[in-house]
């Protein structure tokens, strides 16, 4: 096939020469060459980093589901679009250079085994469509860029300071040029063909025919080394982004999507429990090697994008803590020691004596700041929203779990905590046979009374000692009383479930809850617990099987709804006021948990309902998970407070909750921003209850007013 | 520098206390059985000084079997090894008794400072500490909140109404130790799990050669009397609710 020569025809809707002008064949494939073997080399180079610290973890079982997640988010985007605008920045981009590089196949295909249709109307059409995708990615380029430069949202920085490097600029300018140079040569080879008779086919590349009519009067020698010297740029700017992959954000292109078929196939936010307390040697995660490999990879399939930074209560409220921050400074430190690991282990595969160099710092407190560490509520935010499914929270509690069970370092206010917990098996240290005191004048029976009942109710600490605590416990037992449903309660029985030891680091001090409970619970033969505080809901469901307890739980904002669907309890007294519902953590995002309480809330005569800013899967965490409960939030504003002023925002005067914490934490809210006389939190059974209009005695919950 | 703490098992501060129908003592039936939070200063203290100074901490209790939980405890902070003085005849012996018994086992083994709580919170006698030193022949210094040791002298800060004593000693010495000493660690688990296989020594009043003749016992134990329950003064108006309580201070307190 020749080359270039005077045939300019050839390249109208006959179809087009891949090397028209441009006759150096061997010299691209030469470099075509060179870029792949870089591009081998960096991936080969990441693999063997990716291999050389962490334990064995296996994320490859379960195929089907893992192909699922790699589909829905890999393909269709479905993460990255829960965000509008960089999920269409990012949508035009992916989908733009997905078709491009299909496009390209073809061309290429074409060039060597000769396609029977590229020409004509099939070329005026493929044209039409690249020509389409590739202004998309021009745009989601532009706007890449105007996000990062110009409207420098906080979310790509760290507390006001842009985190803008080099590789961002790199890459965003570099696809930038490679679709500009594209649409130029684009130009350059129409501007030759305008003159052509019958030249028809401009309005099918609508971009580089507007960008020819710039090049009126260039003379037809001009333009073919202009042309000719832009197809060498585009191809070098080519080649060069797909050397540099390997060494650059764009590396994204094959972590993220591996990280989707790596996720997490454990409900969300299990934990994986400490398997061997007497054998083990160290415990939790002091060091980068007593993570997983997985989870030091996560760190390469973030992207920077700052979603999980953005919802985040402790960065919001002015803690050290970002979610990104810790993943990029894992990243940072794994960097750092990695190519000294896998050095060590190459000499020692030779034979060589080489000891794995010692870490010269310690991970949990120079890497990763205390301050940082103890901040987080768990509130899961960062995992709900990571387009990367990047597991932030677990590595949070295992660097906690060094902390405390390994070096007992932790804050005063949480060991006094723990204490409480190990003596009395409650968080404040009330005298544990003072647990079932709440429920002794309601005729409630304890399960050693009778076992045979449907339900436990599981109360749980604040429902048995918090004096607000269990004015919702009482008015829940008085609902489930009214609507004849059969329910025990374990009473003195009852301990601690364990959520705040274990999301504070002490899972020895959890197991040991967790199996006392377990074993109390099997001992009755429990089939079904209903809980009223979603982190004991939350612990029975998901983390007692790991110990044999195998129970079907119920949050009571579940059973509620579905008393009410059922008619077996009739709201009829008419709860006047704007209500708002805050959604807890351990509902919400845990247990997908937001229709139940809107809709019993939505059964309640005569109530008004407005959401505020944050709600469901955006909610904003009360700032109490996390152990959060029972430290003192000494740095930046107070996360409950903050939340209190979201619901004054829309002028609620009710704040209904569906946790006990939450409850505290927006009593104690609507305390510090002094709205006591016109705003009041209740909980939804207290509402509920409220609304049934028995003939009450004394009131069990404190009824709105 | 060979330290040895005293330290006692008590009920937890919260824990529901009944006493026995025939007033010998308490139903122990559910209690949540703790160290003695005064004897926790102690052991802190003692582990300071031995991460300081080197030295071996020893751990003393006079109790049934279930002392060897405190003990463990203990020794899970970070001690070395334990004395456990278990006699069916000293159960509920008196502060001399007690005393004789530790005193008896301190003198066995090196010792530079021992520790002992100020006093331990079931029984709030507060002797056992200033019985031992006696026994022992050295000097005592009692509820101390801040401790110095160097050149072989003991330097402590105990606090009196209104000032603080600065007083120093010669080791070795007993110190019994107040609130505001330390903050007790809390037991790291692989602490707690090397305490399971530390040596703890048993020993009976026999072994030590002790009497347990008490010279002091306890006569009838008595709970207090039930608290009334109080009463929420009713009435619309303040005024109307002040003319109530007035007669209520009068006609039924009967206090004006
Ligand atoms: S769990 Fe919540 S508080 Fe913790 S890092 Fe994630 S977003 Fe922040
Ligand atoms: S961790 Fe996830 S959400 Fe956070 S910056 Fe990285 S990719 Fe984005």
């Amino acid at each position: 096939m020749a080359h270039g020569g005077e045939h300019v025809l050839k390249v109208g809707n006959e179809g087009r020469e891949v090397f028209w002008n441009a006759p150096y064949e061997g010299i691209l494939f030469f470099f075509t060459a060179i870029a792949l073997v870089i591009f081998a080399y960096g991936i080969y180079r990441r693999w063997q980093m990716w291999k050389a610290i962490g334990l064995p973890e296996n994320r490859t079982d379960n195929a089907g589901e893992r192909f699922k997640a790699l589909i829905m988010n890999g393909l269709f985007q479905v993460k990255t679009f829960r965000e509008a605008y960089p999920g269409i920045f990012h949508g035009l981009i992916f989908f733009g250079f997905l078709v491009l590089i299909f496009g390209a196949a073809i061309d290429a295909t074409q060039f060597h085994i000769g396609l029977p249709f590229f020409h004509g109307g099939f070329y005026l059409w493929f044209s039409l469509i690249m020509e389409i995708f590739g202004l998309a990615v021009l745009i989601g380029i532009v706007m890449a860029i105007m996000r990062r430069y110009i409207f420098k949202p906080d979310f790509l920085g760290y507390k006001g300071v842009p985190d803008n490097r080099p590789d961002d600029a790199i890459v965003l300018v570099g696809i930038g040029a490679i679709i500009v140079t594209g649409f130029i040569i684009e130009a350059l080879r129409l501007h030759v063909n305008i003159n052509v008779d019958g030249f028809t086919w401009g309005d099918w590349s609508f971009v580089g025919y507007a960008l020819s009519k710039t090049l009126a009067g260039v003379s037809y020698d001009t333009t073919r080394i202009l042309h000719k010297i832009t197809w060498w740029v585009h191809s070098f700017i080519t080649l060069g982004l797909i050397a540099y992959l390997p060494f650059s954000r764009l590396l994204h292109i094959f972590t993220t999507p591996a990280n989707y078929y790596m996720k997490n196939l454990e409900p969300t936010g299990t934990l994986k429990p400490i398997a061997d307390f007497e054998n083990a040697e160290s415990f939790g995660a002091g060091q980068l090697e007593d993570f997983t490999w997985k989870q030091i990879f996560d760190s390469e399939a973030c992207t920077r994008c700052g979603r999980c930074q953005d919802g985040c209560p402790a960065y919001i409220s002015g803690k050290p803590l970002s979610p990104k921050k810790v993943i990029q400074d894992i990243k940072t430190y794994w960097l750092e020691r990695a190519p000294s690991v896998l050095a060590a282990g190459k000499k020692t595969k030779e034979g060589e004596e080489a000891a794995i160099p010692e870490p010269d710092k310690a991970m949990v407190g120079e890497v990763i700041d205390l301050h940082e560490l103890w901040a987080c509520t768990n509130c899961m935010y960062c995992m709900e929203h990571c387009p990367a499914l990047i597991e932030h929270v677990p590595k949070i509690v295992q660097m906690r779990q060094y902390k405390v069970l390994m070096e007992a370092d932790f804050s005063p206010e949480l060991q006094l905590t723990y204490r409480n917990m190990e003596n009395n098996s409650n968080p404040w240290g009330i005298g544990a046979h003072m647990r079932g005191d709440w429920a002794k004048d309601l005729g409630i029976k304890t399960l050693a009374e009778d076992p045979d009942v449907e339900y436990l109710f599981y109360v749980g600490c604040s429902g048995s000692f918090d004096d607000r605590g269990k004015k919702v416990s009482v008015a829940f037992a008085k609902i489930l009383k009214e609507a004849g449903v059969s329910f025990g309660i374990l009473g003195e029985e009852e301990g601690c479930c364990g959520d705040s030891a274990m999301r504070g680091g002490n899972e020895y001090l959890y197991q040991t809850l967790a199996q006392m409970n377990i074993e109390t619970m099997n001992g009755y033969g429990v089939k079904k617990v209903v809980c009223t505080c979603p982190h004991g809901y939350n612990a029975l469901k998901k983390d007692y099987r790991h110990f044999g307890g195998n129970f079907e739980v119920f949050h009571h904002t579940e059973i509620l709804a579905d008393l009410i669907a059922k008619g077996k309890i009739k709201l009829t007294k008419p709860v006047e006021g704007l209500f708002t519902y805050h959604d807890s953590c351990f509902l919400g995002r845990y247990n997908d948990i937001y229709n139940q309480p809107r809709q019993v809330l939505g059964a309640v005569p005569g109530m008004r309902m407005v959401e505020m800013k944050s709600n469901r899967a955006k909610s904003f965490c009360c700032g109490a998970g996390g152990a959060r409960m029972w430290m003192e939030e000494d740095i930046g504003e107070r996360i409950n407070d903050m939340r209190t002023d979201q619901a004054i925002d829309v002028k609620a005067d009710t704040i209904a909750v569906g946790c006990p914490f939450c409850l505290t934490m927006m009593s104690d809210g609507i305390k510090d921003r002094e709205k006591e006389e016109n705003m009041k939190a209740f909980d939804i059974a207290e509402i509920v209850w409220q609304s049934m209009a028995v003939e009450k005695e004394t009131d069990a919950g404190t009824p709105p007013e | 520098m060979n330290i040895v703490v005293c330290v006692k098992q008590v009920p937890d501060t919260e824990a529901l206390i009944k006493v026995k129908a025939d007033g010998s003592g308490i139903d122990e039936g559910g209690i949540k059985w703790v160290m003695n939070p005064y004897d926790e200063f102690g052991v802190e203290e003692a582990l300071k000084l031995k991460e300081k100074n080197g030295g071996d901490v020893t751990i003393v209790s006079v109790g049934p079997a279930r002392a060897l939980e405190t003990i463990r405890t203990a020794l899970a902070m970070g001690a070395e090894k334990g004395i456990h003085i278990n006699d069916p005849a000293l159960e509920g012996a008196d502060a001399y008794t007690t005393a004789s018994a530790l005193a008896a086992a301190i003198k066995e083994i090196p010792h530079d400072i021992v520790f002992c709580g100020m006093r331990a919170i079931d029984d709030d006698a507060g002797q056992v500490g200033s019985i031992l030193a006696e026994l022992l022949g050295i000097p005592q210094v009692t509820v101390v909140t801040k401790l110095e040791v160097a050149d072989g002298k003991a330097t402590a800060v105990k606090a009196i109404e209104g000032a603080q004593l600065v007083i120093e000693t010669s080791l070795p010495c007993v110190i019994t130790a107040a609130k505001g000493l330390n903050e007790p660690r809390y037991a790291s688990l692989p602490g707690i799990m090397k305490a399971k296989k530390k040596p703890v020594d048993v020993k009976d009043a026999a072994a030590l050669g002790i009497s347990v003749a008490a010279k002091a016992k306890i006569v009838k134990m008595m709970p207090p009397p039930e608290r009334a329950p109080g009463k929420i003064v009713g009435g619309e108006e303040a005024a109307e609710k002040a003319a109530q309580l007035v007669k209520l201070l009068r006609e039924e307190a009967k206090v004006i």
